[in-house]
Formats: structure tokens, C-alpha cells, sequence
């Protein structure tokens, strides 16, 4: 069971790394264009060797970490800022109007995808990595509201609720005090399987062209623009598609094994055993 | 959870391996219809209302017809005029009609048409180019098959603009929608139209001349190289009219069963300086983003070296081209110098077409080198770039490939969008079209360099014509691509 946590953290702190060092070191200028070092192979003064322009492959794996990062903490922090206090402000009064009025209105934004959403919003205010945040962040709202709905109406029932209500305390204080410290590991969890599916959203825009705008790399970009050399330079697709897989799966491990880790009732089990 | 999450990791897989493709062969086929692959659909077909080359590249010569048409050679021949007199002074062109030529909603096609076809160039068409047409004085039927042109003044270019798209001929009963229903007296005409999809055209039974060979054409518009590459691989269509990843040549190498065209066409592109403000309003400013250019490396990374380089806005097989590539040679310090030090934040406002945002990227790595900071914002096209730029003029750069042919002249209109303004050049494009044959091409020769010195935008190469076919594609693929149109109609499927 801690295999998961720990692969996941591991891919995690890796692209993480990576993108960090980006910002003080690069072995090349990832957006440098020369001639005279096209199509590179690997080795040498080029790690992972340089596309159809003279670029390094690696210094733009380790920019495009950056965007990869960038997209999915600002995409994944929209959601759970709107989301939660949604979510919550449902799962404390489940019955009322109100209650019902956010989980529809949270129906209807998650019956669009976030891609779609992003396709739209960039024909509307022009394509790049902001709308593209935007977007995801928007279209991963329901999720957050649904976990922290749910999440809410369990603790709401517990005795420690019902004693502070008993002691006379308010609900927004019930609800910073009380319910978000314990519905944090759930939605800790959410977060990183968001993330992952974030990351995804990210490079399937930039592979369209709604995405990063170029030159800034992106590994959703460099997937495109390898894609017509896929017959003389298969390499140049592998690298981001390992990245993008790579980063995926380790948040999506992470997740797993966050909520193995975090869940009381799974830690029960595993004490008993 | 932990199945979703395997699956989401997967899709990241996947994405990088979905742009793979490309079956076996597919057998050759006995029908004769034709598929051609094409990018950037028209939004309408309407030629006289919207500007771009998707239309006339589809429709002129295969639907519309005009008075002569362009050959293989640049040499203008007749088409619905039998043939035409110059009167001495090269002021009054008389056109003999054919006779027997009637327009796909039944129509004949008389001298009538012509003048209705030229004066509604100057009443109704909506295009930049049209005023080429204003030299023309007045138009004159003299009877049913004879059209009477009167000139303002000689012109060397106005009988080689009627054999563009300005000069197809309509039918006064056949302009009521021509944005959905062309009429035109071509050997075909248009079947169907699946909109973001396909162009039918099928043989026009009641043509005048040679019957087309292939009875049904479908224009297949992709928009992505590889989706186009792939079709072709796997049958889906026979001819790439232009290839867009000459990167991915290497895939049609088996000459078993493909054949590559490669020449020249008239298509410039064009890194636009938009001269009417700052920092490019400063023709040294301009000048220095021509030294600072590496136009060479440009050509071998964005387009795989495919293509011909060029100093000004004339393509060599123009009869006055001269080579003036070495104007401005790559000159990194001397860049510098021009700029005095200073340095910019720019807008690079370019159509997301495959040749633009590959050469944008070389462009804003080169300019760096000398303290120009370029942001790329990539526009849709056609829609959004044309009326951002092109009409609104709202970009500091701009990279467009300009096919129409001999458009030297849109330098001379100072609305046009890159706003150029010198009123030397237009004197010496006027008189290169009144004079004689040989004043013209020196007049044209000047103005060229011309251009150039004042680096009224800079020129990053001529686009390459690259066509791919399947092998038993036999008769009319175009070594140079010279005129507007794509030409279908002598083609062959064995």
C-alpha cells in the first residue's frame, strides 16, 4: 500500500525538480533556434538530442514541467477555492433551496467538458495558457463541490458537530473549525487526481492549438510539432509523451496512496491486520 | 479511483501515440472520381465579396472562366475570347467571343456579360485588388460576341489581371448568391458543399469545350498536416495539393506508388511590418529586423529547406525578376547598430497555418538576438486574422504567404495592411504599366528595389510548390504553381 505513495511522490518530486531547476538552470536556451544543431541525436551536448528547429529537447522538457505545474496548481486552486466552500455550504443544509440550487447549477457545469469549455473561452478571448487555467480550473469545480458535498454531510452528523452546534457555535465557524479540517484528506486526494487530470486537459489543448501559445514550450506543443517528423524522428514524441504519461501517473499514484494513508477507515483495517 | 487513474495515465500514452498511422496500401481503384486534399476551407465561395486564395484556388478555371487564362509558362492565352485586337495606341482591346458558351443555369454567354462582369468589378466586388481594374475607361458591347474594352491609359498588367480571378466571367442572371451557388461557364460545377468537410464538383455535361476526364472532384479540407499525410497513405484521398509538413516527405518516397511535384509558385511570405506605427514606422527599424534575419536557417528549419529565398516582393518567374536576397545579408551587429541600442516589445499577430507559427518561432529567436522581443499571438484563418489584420491593421508583425500573382502593386495602396507609404514606388508601378515592354520591366525592376531598401517588410522565402499524387495521377499536376487556380481539369486517373 505505501508503494503507491511513494512512486506517485517520487514521479511528482521529479517533475517538480525539474521544473524548479528550469528557473536558475537549463543546459540550453529551450527556445534558442539553430540551425546548426537540427535534429540532434541524443548524446553528446544534447541529452535527449533537439527538434526540427535546433532546440533542446531536455531544456524544454524541464520548461515545459514548469507549464505543466503552472496550469495545474492555478487550475486545481480555482476549483477548490470555489468548489469547497460550495460544496460545504450544501452539505450543511442539505434540504434547503439553497442546497439544491448549487448541486444543479454544479450538474450543468459538469456536463461540459473541460476541453470544450476551453475551446470556447479561447475562441472568445483568444487561445492561451490563461483561458486554458481558466477552463480546466472552471470545469473541475463540480468535482470539488460533489467530494466536499459529501464529505460535509458525514461530518455533519458525527458528535463532535452536534456538540459544537449544542455549545451554541454558528455555522461558519462549525465549518472552518470543525468540517474543513475534516474533510481535508478527501479533498487533498481530489487534488492531486485533479491535477493529474489537469495536466492532461493542458497538453491536449496545446496539441490542438488552444493551449501554450509557442514559443513558451509545453509538452502538449512539443508532442504537435513532433508529430510531423514521427516518421524520421520517432524520439522527438516519445520524450513529452513519456513526460506527460510519467507526471500523470504519479499524481494519479500519489492520490491513491494519499487516501489509503489519509483515510481513517482504511487505517483501521490495516491496524487490525 | 484507482482504475480511473490508470486510464488517465494511459490517455497520456495515447496522445502521444495517435498522430502514428498510415495502413497498407489500398488498391487501385477503376472509378474515376477524384479526391484532392486542400487546407483552409473558404468560408463562402464568393470570390468578388472575400479575399483569400481558398476560392479562387477551387473555383477559378474549374467553374468561372474568364476572357484568357495564364499556361504552364506565364503566357497569357485565349479562353472565352477567341481571340483579341490592341488597337495601336494599346488603349481599346477587342475581344471575338466563342460562340455556343452557355452558363451553368442555362444562360448563353454573350458580350453582355462581359460588360456586366467588368463594371461589376468596380461596382460590387469587395477585394483590395480590385483596383486593378480601374484603369479600365469603359466597356462596349458591339454586338453579341464582340466586347469593345476601352483603357484610361496603356497598361502592360491589365490584360494579365483578366486572367486572374478579376477577370471570370458572370452571368447577369447568376450573382444572386454566389456565395452558396456559383455560376460560371467552366467545365465544372459545384455538386455539393459539406461545410468544414468537402467540395463536391461534378463535369458540367453542356460544357463548350474538351469534356474534363474526371467526372466528380471532391476538395477534401484538412485542417492538419498529418490528418492530410495520412489520408493520402491510406487512400482516403489521391493528390495533396500543397504538402503543409514538408518534414514528412520522406513518407511518399516509395516511387511505386507516389509521385512529388516540386517548383515554384507566387507565393511570398511575408513578414509584415506594419509601417504606420511605432517601432516600425522607423524604416530603420525595419532595416534591422531584415539584418537580424538568418533567412537561410529560417528556410532549413521551418520548412525542412523547401522553397527558394528572396530579397523583395517579385517571384522568379516573373520576367523582371532580379535576385536581391543580398540587400540585407544576416548581420547580427549591424542589426544592433540600426537599432541604436534600443530595444522593443512587439505583437507578432499570425494565422495558426502550419508554414506561419513554425517560421514566428524562428522569427522571435532571431529577433531576440538583437533586443526585439516578439510575442506570438496566433489568429485564426482565415476569419479572426483577416479582420484583426488585415482589415483592422491592429499588429506590429505579421507572416502571410501572398499567392495572388504579380501583387507587387498592393505595396502601393497605403491602406492595404502594411501600411506602406512612399509615393515614388506607386509612380514607378504606373509608369511600368503604361510604358513600353521593356520600360516596364525596368520600372518593375526599380520598384522591386525599391521595396526592398526600404524595407517595406521583409521576405522570408518563397513558398515552395510541393504537390504529392498517387502514381497513376496522370496530366495536369503543375510543376510551378503560377496561377490562382488549381487546375482539374486535364487530369487523368488510370
Amino acid at each position: 500500500m505505501r508503494g503507491n505513495l511513494v512512486i506517485g511522490a517520487v514521479l511528482v518530486g521529479l517533475t517538480v525538480v525539474a521544473a524548479l531547476v528550469s528557473f536558475v538552470w537549463t543546459p540550453h536556451d529551450p527556445t534558442l533556434v539553430d540551425a546548426a544543431h537540427r535534429l540532434a541525436p541524443p548524446g553528446g551536448d544534447y541529452l535527449l538530442g533537439t527538434d526540427k528547429f535546433g532546440r533542446d529537447t531536455l531544456s524544454q522538457l524541464m520548461v515545459g514541467a514548469r507549464t505543466t505545474l503552472y496550469v495545474g496548481i492555478v487550475a486545481v486552486g480555482i476549483a477548490a477555492v470555489i468548489g469547497t466552500p460550495l460544496g460545504m455550504l450544501a452539505g450543511m443544509t442539505p434540504r434547503g433551496w439553497l442546497s439544491e440550487l448549487i448541486m444543479r447549477v454544479n450538474d450543468l457545469v459538469f456536463a461540459f467538458p473541460a476541453l470544450l469549455l476551453a475551446v470556447m473561452l479561447g475562441a472568445v478571448y483568444g487561445a492561451g495558457t490563461l483561458t486554458a487555467m481558466i477552463a480546466i480550473g472552471v470545469a473541475t469545480v463540480p468535482a470539488f463541490a460533489r467530494i466536499a458535498r459529501a464529505a460535509t454531510m458525514q461530518v455533519m452528523v458525527t458528535d463532535y458537530i452536534m456538540a459544537a452546534r449544542a455549545a451554541g457555535r454558528r455555522g461558519p465557524a462549525i465549518a472552518l473549525r470543525h468540517v474543513l479540517p475534516n474533510i481535508g484528506s478527501m479533498l487533498i486526494v481530489q487534488a492531486s487526481v485533479s491535477f493529474a487530470i489537469a495536466i492532461l486537459a493542458e497538453a491536449a489543448l496545446s496539441f490542438l492549438g488552444f493551449g501554450t501559445r509557442p514559443p513558451t514550450p509545453s509538452w502538449g506543443r512539443m508532442l504537435q510539432e513532433a508529430q510531423e517528423l514521427l516518421f524520421s524522428t520517432p524520439r522527438l514524441a516519445l520524450w513529452p509523451g513519456l513526460a506527460i504519461a510519467l507526471a500523470v501517473l504519479g499524481f494519479n499514484l500519489l492520490g491513491d496512496g494519499l487516501r489509503d494513508h489519509l483515510d481513517p477507515k482504511l487505517r483501521r483495517i490495516r491496524a487490525e491486520r | 479511483m484507482r482504475r480511473i487513474g490508470t486510464w488517465v495515465a494511459l490517455g497520456g500514452l495515447l496522445l502521444s501515440a495517435a498522430c502514428g498511422g498510415g495502413s497498407a496500401a489500398t488498391p487501385t481503384t477503376a472509378t474515376k472520381p477524384l479526391a484532392v486534399g486542400f487546407v483552409a476551407e473558404p468560408a463562402n465561395l464568393d470570390f468578388t465579396a472575400t479575399e483569400g486564395a481558398a476560392i479562387p484556388q477551387a473555383l477559378l478555371v474549374n467553374v468561372y472562366e474568364g476572357l484568357v487564362k495564364l499556361d504552364q509558362d506565364g503566357k497569357i492565352q485565349p479562353l472565352l475570347a477567341e481571340k483579341w485586337e490592341v488597337s495601336p495606341d494599346n488603349k481599346t482591346y477587342t475581344f471575338t467571343l466563342r460562340k455556343g458558351v452557355t452558363f451553368t443555369n442555362g444562360a448563353p454567354f454573350t458580350a453582355d456579360d462581359v460588360v456586366f462582369s467588368i463594371n461589376r468589378v468596380k461596382s460590387d466586388w469587395k477585394l483590395k485588388i480590385k483596383s486593378q481594374m480601374d484603369v479600365v475607361d469603359k466597356v462596349e458591347k458591339k454586338d453579341d460576341s464582340t466586347a469593345v474594352v476601352t483603357l484610361k491609359q496603356p497598361s502592360n498588367g491589365w490584360l494579365y489581371s483578366m486572367a486572374t480571378r478579376l477577370g471570370a466571367m458572370f452571368s447577369r442572371t447568376g450573382v444572386a448568391d454566389l456565395a452558396n451557388k456559383p455560376v460560371g461557364t467552366g467545365p465544372y460545377q459545384l455538386g455539393s458543399w459539406k461545410r468544414g468537410d468537402s467540395i463536391q464538383l461534378t463535369a458540367n455535361e453542356k460544357y463548350w469545350g474538351t469534356k474534363p476526364q474526371v467526372p466528380q472532384i471532391t476538395l477534401k479540407y484538412f485542417k492538419d498536416a498529418t490528418a492530410m499525410n495520412n489520408a493520402l497513405l491510406t487512400g482516403g484521398i489521391d493528390i495533396i495539393s500543397a504538402v503543409q509538413a514538408p518534414e514528412s516527405l520522406a513518407q511518399f518516397a516509395d516511387t511505386n506508388r507516389f509521385q512529388v511535384v516540386e517548383g515554384t509558385t507566387n507565393g511570398e511570405v511575408v513578414l509584415s511590418m506594419n509601417n504606420s506605427r511605432p517601432p516600425f514606422n522607423d524604416k530603420k527599424v525595419r532595416q534591422a529586423v531584415r539584418h537580424a534575419i538568418d533567412h537561410r536557417a529560417l528556410l532549413d528549419t521551418a520548412w525542412a529547406g523547401r522553397g527558394q529565398l528572396i530579397g523583395s516582393m517579385v517571384p522568379p518567374t516573373d520576367p523582371w525578376y532580379e535576385d536581391r536576397t543580398g540587400d540585407y545579408p544576416y548581420d547580427v551587429a549591424k542589426a544592433k547598430e540600426l537599432l541604436g541600442g534600443k530595444t522593443h516589445n512587439v505583437k507578432m499577430r499570425i494565422p495558426n497555418l502550419p508554414y506561419a507559427v513554425a517560421a514566428a518561432q524562428v522569427v522571435k529567436s532571431q529577433l531576440a538576438q538583437v533586443g526585439i522581443t516578439a510575442e506570438i499571438d496566433p489568429l485564426e484563418f482565415p476569419a479572426r486574422w483577416l479582420d484583426v489584420v488585415f482589415k483592422q491593421g491592429d499588429y506590429d508583425l505579421s507572416i502571410i504567404n501572398h499567392v495572388e500573382p504579380r501583387d507587387m502593386g498592393i505595396f502601393a495602396d497605403k491602406s492595404y495592411y502594411f501600411r506602406y507609404d512612399n509615393p515614388e514606388f506607386g509612380k514607378l508601378l504606373a509608369s511600368a504599366d503604361s510604358g513600353t515592354e521593356q520600360e516596364q520591366a525596368a520600372d518593375l525592376k526599380a520598384a522591386a528595389k525599391l521595396l526592398s531598401e526600404d524595407a517595406a517588410a521583409d521576405w522570408l522565402f518563397l513558398f515552395p510548390n510541393l504537390i504529392v499524387a498517387k502514381k497513376d495521377i496522370t496530366g495536369g499536376l503543375p510543376k510551378n504553381g503560377i496561377s490562382e487556380a488549381f487546375d482539374f481539369t486535364a487530369l487523368t486517373k488510370r
